[in-house]
């Protein structure tokens, strides 16, 4: 493979999704740790074409940087690095079995995400970066709104509506007994126990009588990939890491 | 005999994308057209096919599939017929970059301005009456926000302003990404090209300020080899009315 590093912050949300995957891949490809949340995400060495970090809907997630191309968004990230090691089982071969997966990683990445890094970043102290080194325009302002200690309520009220709707999503379809979200391990797994972890101290009210969603957690936690991800820590809290994430769908 | 069903309104935007690229596979299917300013979609008719009332929607055999994109990537998968998808995983990664920046970044703003200055304007004949009405049949609360606004014209010039910007800064980096390759993600024509080409067919028509030979010069070329395809004459000219009239009037600027 060419020349190839990736660049995470703290393992929660998006950067423990795809350093667990990387760790299910078995591909070797050089990690190093950046402070989200002192925007050094925005001022990456050796990327040559940063649209992808730029503009990537998902906001402060990983990057992994391929002959100067910044390649961003976790679950597409993740899917590549199944891909690149000639298919490690982090995606359904059958194509109908592929659009659930898909269709379950939308919602997560659409509802639980924007909903887990608002709620996160309301319960963070403001980060550092200077923003203008950041690119978007609609990020920075999602910078500045942090950096203000500006929290919409109603935006709050809606998150803490949507995490707990997406407990009761999860606590639902492993309600026949399966062991992981799509029946088969997957990216599925990965995306949404990466997003969700968090919310267990932040949320727990969320979490609270659902027996099969907190078994689910504990079995996505305790596999390997995932522990080694977490180790990766350097605060020893990656639950309380949070940046800037995807911002609340604008239509209400 | 296809054991295919596709849902859809016209070859525009989300609808377009699956008959877009059912059309590239050489897949025959059996269309059944959903007439959204009536908002069959929201009838039981459909919601007895996809209760979220959202279009397209495709059936195969008994399989029911939901949101275009996904749509697009299981018909590439499940059918015969060229490959819609590059076999790079690098390029796969870029396919799916383009798509998600279409689908919830620069389309959701292409649809705001279209919503407000076609879809509502479409609606006004109704009564408010009707229209509320109209509005109590959608199932998901954010579509009936979304509705609500396009229907009395309620989008904030904040807003509008806002997806203006976006839509100006998604041709920036379209007209970028084309000088990169030969289409959008790749040098072969993919998902992504059917994705974008059908929210961006009519940039020449509808943004003429934003889009022109001098301007963006990689996205004309783009255009004009996309608009050439034969599955993409064969699609738009499935279409009704306003749609085909703007694809028609284009396509005699590339022949001239």
């Amino acid at each position: 493979m060419s020349m190839a590093i990736l660049y995470h912050g703290e393992p929660n949300g998006p950067s423990l999704s795809v350093l667990a995957a990387l760790a299910e891949s078995g591909l070797e490809i050089e990690c190093r740790a950046i402070s989200l949340r002192a925007g050094e995400r925005h001022g990456l060495p050796e990327v040559s074409d940063s649209t992808a970090l730029d503009f990537a809907v998902e906001g402060e997630g990983p990057v992994l940087v391929i002959d100067g191309e910044a390649m961003s968004e976790a679950v597409f990230i993740a899917q590549y690095l199944d891909e690149a090691a000639g298919g490690c089982g982090l995606q359904p071969a059958d194509p109908y079995a592929r659009w659930q997966m898909l269709m379950w990683c939308r919602q997560a990445t659409e509802r639980l995400s924007p909903a887990a890094a608002y709620i996160g970043l309301h319960a963070s102290a403001a980060g550092e970066a200077a923003l203008d080194t950041i690119r978007s325009d609609d990020l920075r302002a999602r910078w500045q709104d942090w950096l203000d200690g500006r929290f919409d309520e109603a935006k709050l009220a809606d998150s803490r509506a949507k995490v707990a709707q997406f407990c009761q999503r999860i606590e639902d379809q492993l309600a026949d007994g399966r062991e992981w979200l799509m029946g088969s391990f997957s990216i599925a797994d990965l995306e949404t126990f990466a997003w969700i972890r968090s919310m267990r101290t932040l949320e727990a009210g969320a979490f609270s009588g659902k027996e099969a969603l907190n078994a689910w957690l504990a079995r996505v936690e305790s596999r390997p990939s995932v522990q080694a991800a977490l180790a990766r820590s350097t605060t020893g809290e990656p639950e309380r890491a949070f940046a800037p994430g995807p911002e609340i769908n604008r239509w209400g | 005999m296809a054991d295919i069903t596709l849902y859809h309104w016209e070859p525009n935007a989300n609808s377009g994308k699956p008959m877009l690229a059912l059309e590239e596979k050489g897949v025959a299917y059996d269309s059944h057209y959903i007439n959204m300013l009536e908002f069959d979609q929201h009838q039981p008719e459909y919601l007895a096919v996809n209760p979220q009332g959202t279009i397209p929607a495709m059936t195969h055999s008994k399989l029911v599939l939901t949101e275009s994109t996904a749509i697009m990537e299981y018909v590439d998968e499940a059918f015969d017929g060229p490959a819609l998808m590059p076999a790079d995983p690098r390029d796969r990664w870029r396919v799916r970059w383009w798509m998600k920046f279409m689908d919830q970044w620069l389309g959701p703003s292409f649809s705001m301005i279209g919503w407000c200055t076609f879809v509502g304007p479409s609606l006004a004949h109704k009564s408010e009456e009707e229209r509320e009405a109209m509005l109590a049949r959608i199932p998901l609360p954010e579509r009936r926000v979304a509705w609500r606004k396009a229907m009395f014209a309620e989008f904030s010039e904040a807003e509008l302003a806002e997806s203006r910007r976006r839509i100006g800064k998604g041709v920036e980096l379209l007209e970028e990404e084309l000088g990169k390759r030969q289409f959008v993600a790749s040098n072969a024509y993919s998902l992504a090209d059917i994705n974008i080409f059908n929210s961006t067919y009519m940039l020449p028509v509808g943004n003429a300020d934003i889009c022109s030979p001098d301007l963006t010069p990689n996205i004309w070329r783009w255009l004009r080899e996309v608009y050439q395809r034969p599955a993409v004459q064969r699609t738009w000219a499935k279409g009704s009315g306003r749609f085909t009239d703007r694809f028609t009037a284009v396509m005699e600027d590339f022949a001239a």
